[in-house]
């Protein structure tokens, strides 16, 4: 203690910079820790009965009345890595099971998928850029395709591949990039619709760059929109937090139609709802 | 899987540089056999102090490139607030999200997989004209920036000199 009073005495710029360091390294570690405990979690996990939620908030009267709230709509749950990807990575997950068992569905999405890559080199992107990520997306889509709306039997090894799939880094990542692509392109395309969603002086496609098409990024209602619009895909989100109520609120995306997909939101982070 | 796509994608970006250069750059891999190591030549910008110096780096690319980014350290002597005394280049198109050396402004430009190695270049070349001396990579570069800009375009002529191969002025 001695010896770092006397060394640091006198040179106040070096202690502050010190200082800096030691918050700089502490928030590291803490980043580290995150992340290895994100990654003992699988990117998408097995569905699970939803009482499997009522264990983890025993202690929590307001989060139990929820839960139970959530399960007389829901029977179970498919837990999704935290990593700041998982709206992305449960919303795939979930539509392109569904498609699974929807060939009209399918049909249509279909179309929408092979067309997004000229939307994207049309707005900027760069061929090679966006090139890499539509290929891995259209195969897995393409895969999905063979059987959709096929025997149990079939649509049950596509499932399983699938599963698979999402959770090989490479498959699953280039999938979440694409869509985060496709979330972007959406937002700049319809830039002046969407400028009034985002806070403070930045433009549309400022917030992609910083806010969109990085990894990692959460997701927040923007984009959500963004995404089930460009798709034509409806989400419906059940929020669960600590608000008033025993009732876990429901917001479609976009409002009016019949959702394909159901997340369950909690502070920060997306899982996969079945009904 | 993953270190196949990312070749895949380093040769398309090298191709892309080789066919339509930006001006005063130069990057590809330093040997054919390995293409997750580029050395890359930037010219000093015009009407800045490290025109006319022309400055050798690397890059080193992650297997899951283009999700992560590269690393970037130039491989002469240099003198900035945003290059560490090692070489290490630190500005924030190199980094991902939730991987934020103190310093950065929040609407600072972020890796994404859409970004490219040009892009990174480009951001150095903008770097070397412009520092931002809010990170201190090098702190005496920083406050020296600030606060005594003769010295620091001193320095940087010396070190354009050296990259030439000139004796000192």
């Amino acid at each position: 203690m001695a010896d770092d009073a006397s060394s640091s005495s006198g040179i106040t710029g070096n202690t502050v910079e010190n200082s800096i360091n030691q918050d700089e390294l502490i928030m590291k570690q803490q980043r580290e820790i995150e992340k290895e405990i994100s990654e003992t979690i699988p990117l998408v996990g097995e569905i699970e009965e939803l009482q499997t939620l009522e264990k983890e908030y025993n202690e929590d009267p307001i989060y139990l009345l929820k839960v139970k709230d959530l399960s007389s709509k829901y029977k179970s749950i498919r837990r999704t890595r935290p990593d700041g990807n998982c709206f992305f990575r449960a919303f795939s997950y979930a539509y392109l099971e569904r498609l699974l068992t929807d060939k009209q569905e399918y049909d249509k999405f279909y179309e929408i998928a092979k067309n997004s890559k000229d939307i994207l080199v049309a707005l900027g992107f760069s061929q090679f850029t966006v090139e890499d990520f539509y290929e891995t997306f259209m195969e897995v889509i393409q895969r999905v395709g063979e059987h959709a709306g096929s025997t149990p039997d079939l649509i049950e090894t596509v499932r399983m591949e699938l599963h698979d799939k999402f959770n090989k880094q490479g498959y699953s990542d280039y999938i979440v990039v694409y869509l985060r692509l496709i979330t972007s392109g959406q937002l700049q395309t319809d830039q002046e619709f969407y400028q009034n969603f985002i806070e403070g002086p930045r433009t549309v496609t400022e917030f992609c760059r910083q806010e969109v098409e990085p990894m990692y990024k959460e997701s927040d209602h923007i984009h959500i929109i963004a995404l089930s619009n460009a798709l034509k895909v409806c989400v419906r989100v059940k929020y669960m937090d600590r608000g008033e109520g025993s009732q876990v609120i429901a917001h479609d995306f976009p409002e009016g139609s019949t959702p394909l997909v159901h997340l369950l939101y909690r502070p920060g982070h997306y899982d996969i709802l079945y009904a | 899987m993953m270190a196949g796509s990312a070749l895949r994608r380093l040769m398309a970006e090298y191709k892309q540089l080789t066919v339509n250069p930006p001006e005063g750059i130069i990057a590809g891999p330093i040997n054919e056999d390995n293409f997750f190591e580029w050395e890359a030549f930037i010219t000093g910008p015009e009407g800045t102090c490290f025109e006319g110096g022309i400055f050798p780096a690397k890059l080193v690319f992650p297997p899951d490139y283009p999700l992560s980014p590269p690393k970037m350290q130039f491989l002469c002597e240099m003198f900035h607030p945003n290059i560490y005394a090692d070489g290490r280049v630190c500005i924030s198109i190199l980094h991902a999200p939730g991987d934020d050396p103190m310093g950065y402004e929040t609407s600072a430009e972020r890796w994404s997989p859409v970004q490219s190695v040009e892009k990174i270049l480009l951001s150095v070349v903008s770097m070397l004209a412009e520092p931002n001396d809010e990170s201190g990579a090098n702190v005496d570069a920083a406050k020296m920036w600030r606060e005594d800009r003769e010295q620091f375009n001193k320095i940087a002529e010396e070190i354009v000199r050296k990259t030439l191969d000139l004796p000192p002025p």
